[in-house]
């Protein structure tokens, strides 16, 4: 892996955007993923690289979540200095260049009106390469199961936040199971546990954004 | 300062409406950073910058509004469990209706910081300022959780002046009481109460909204929360009130 390669990769850990975001405070005015994604395109990196510097600085961040190293905040920094590394590359998506490794539905479940979760999932998985078809909050049944066969061989991600909307989750993962059997459904949320997730019937759960691109990954096939 | 004036309505029971002010609410930094510490190391300075950023617009975007009615209560319906406040048959559960159980009134809640600040959460994250969208959205959660604590305080400060007890809250959802119940208790407030609907799934808008119910008697009791009796192992309530853990509430919906 390349100096700048490596570069790329621990601004996203440390979730330094560009040279005129103040955070971190230890890295005020340095160049951040923007600038140096721009750079590391001019000296003809290929983009499959840089995309891989994506993946090695969230697995760092993601596993400083895990174990409380770092908070909400940071991670959602990190995303974001992600996210200025796929804005340059783009281009390579439309071109055919760098494909999609495929499409991931997610929503936070009927019932349950919060995002932040969500949205974190969101900006991670899309980082790491794949196409999220983002349903918003509040998401009935009936539409997720209409996204799936809108997109064949997609995986779900569900969300709730609230303890008393698990049970629309479990509808939810229920009512796909029956007309969709092969698609893979992960679950996530505060009150979602692995053994709540495994009676409910998913196939995955994740305490944190990073698990869910694991997840994708290794259960999805990538065409 | 906080104070009430009471209005009857239709029915004859009477309503109250509390003002509270934001300032009285004492925010600090360290409420809204209390889930984003493992007790080692401290937040990076931008995100001190944007609280007090965030702080500094709240008396412009906390426009809160609280309220409550007192209405007779019915615990000796003990049967099928079902609990009667006012005219209306609640299925509370079993705990909820055993705290309840001495109760001979009941306070109904409803408390709400508006809308304006889940709107510039979502503004600032439409803006690609998840950070930013995220602490508010927290401080949010911090000031609506302190207002109802201000909120409880009250209506116990002026039972008390009838040297009558207050209970515990209990909200629809929690506790074993179905959510679906949320539409019974809002059918004992007048209509828009403190600007707060609901939708089909009971939730409440503004989101940053809490309703619920305190019992009120001469033999009601404070108590601990009974989170080992309730059938719902994963509520983040119970992981909040399990003492002797390291474990971190993120409070995130992943």
């Amino acid at each position: 892996m390349s100096e700048l390669i490596k570069q790329i990769a621990y601004c996203i850990e440390r979730g330094k955007v560009n040279k005129m975001s103040p955070f971190p405070n230890d890295m005020k005015e340095q160049p951040g993923t923007d600038e140096l994604t721009k750079q590391a395109i001019e000296e003809g990196i290929g983009p499959d690289v840089i995309l891989e510097a994506c993946n090695d600085g969230m697995q760092k961040v993601g596993d400083k979540f895990g174990r409380n190293e770092v908070f909400v905040p940071e991670l959602l920094m990190a995303a974001k200095a992600m996210n200025a590394v796929m804005e340059h590359l783009k281009p390579f998506f439309a071109a055919g260049n760098l494909k999609v490794k495929g499409k991931f539905v997610l929503g936070t479940v009927a019932g349950d009106l919060h995002d932040i979760g969500k949205n974190l999932v969101s900006m991670v998985v899309e980082g790491n390469g794949w196409q999220v078809i983002d349903l918003g909050v509040d998401v009935k049944t009936e539409k997720f199961i209409s996204a799936v066969k809108e997109n064949p061989g997609c995986a779900v991600g569900l969300s709730a936040l609230l303890t008393t909307t698990m049970a629309n989750m479990e509808k939810t993962v229920s009512a796909i199971r029956e007309e969709c059997p092969s698609v893979k459904i992960i679950v996530g949320g505060a009150p979602v546990t692995m053994n709540s997730a495994k009676r409910m019937g998913a196939d995955g759960y994740s305490p944190d954004p990073q698990g869910a691109v694991t997840f994708l990954n290794q259960s999805v096939s990538i065409g | 300062m906080i104070n009430s004036a009471a209005i009857r309505v239709g029915n004859g029971t009477p309503v109250f409406n509390v003002k509270i002010d934001v300032n009285n609410l004492k925010i600090s930094i360290k409420d809204v950073c209390s889930r984003m510490s493992n007790g080692t190391q401290s937040l990076d300075a931008h995100f001190y910058e944007i609280i007090n950023e965030i702080f500094a617009h709240l008396s412009e975007k906390c426009r809160i509004r609280a309220g409550y009615v007192i209405c007779p209560a019915d615990f000796n319906l003990t049967s099928n469990r079902k609990s009667k406040v006012g005219n209306i048959h609640f299925n509370m559960g079993k705990i909820v209706t055993s705290q309840l159980k001495n109760a001979v009134q009941m306070a109904v809640f409803a408390c709400t910081i508006g809308p304006d600040m889940e709107n510039w959460s979502r503004h600032s994250m439409e803006q690609d300022n998840p950070a930013e969208s995220y602490l508010i959205d927290r401080t949010a959660s911090v000031l609506t959780e302190k207002a109802v604590d201000y909120l409880h305080e009250y209506i116990g400060g002026e039972m008390a002046k009838q040297n009558l007890l207050i209970t515990n809250r209990y909200s629809p959802g929690y506790c074993d009481w179905p959510v679906s119940d949320q539409h019974l208790l809002f059918s004992l407030f007048p209509h828009n109460f403190c600007g707060i609907r609901l939708n089909a799934s009971a939730l409440m808008h503004p989101i940053k909204s809490v309703s619920g119910v305190i019992g009120i008697g001469p033999d009601v009791e404070f108590k601990e929360y009974m989170c080992n009796r309730c059938r719902i192992k994963e509520c983040t309530y119970r992981r909040k009130h399990v003492k002797n853990t390291n474990t971190i509430i993120r409070g995130i919906a992943l």
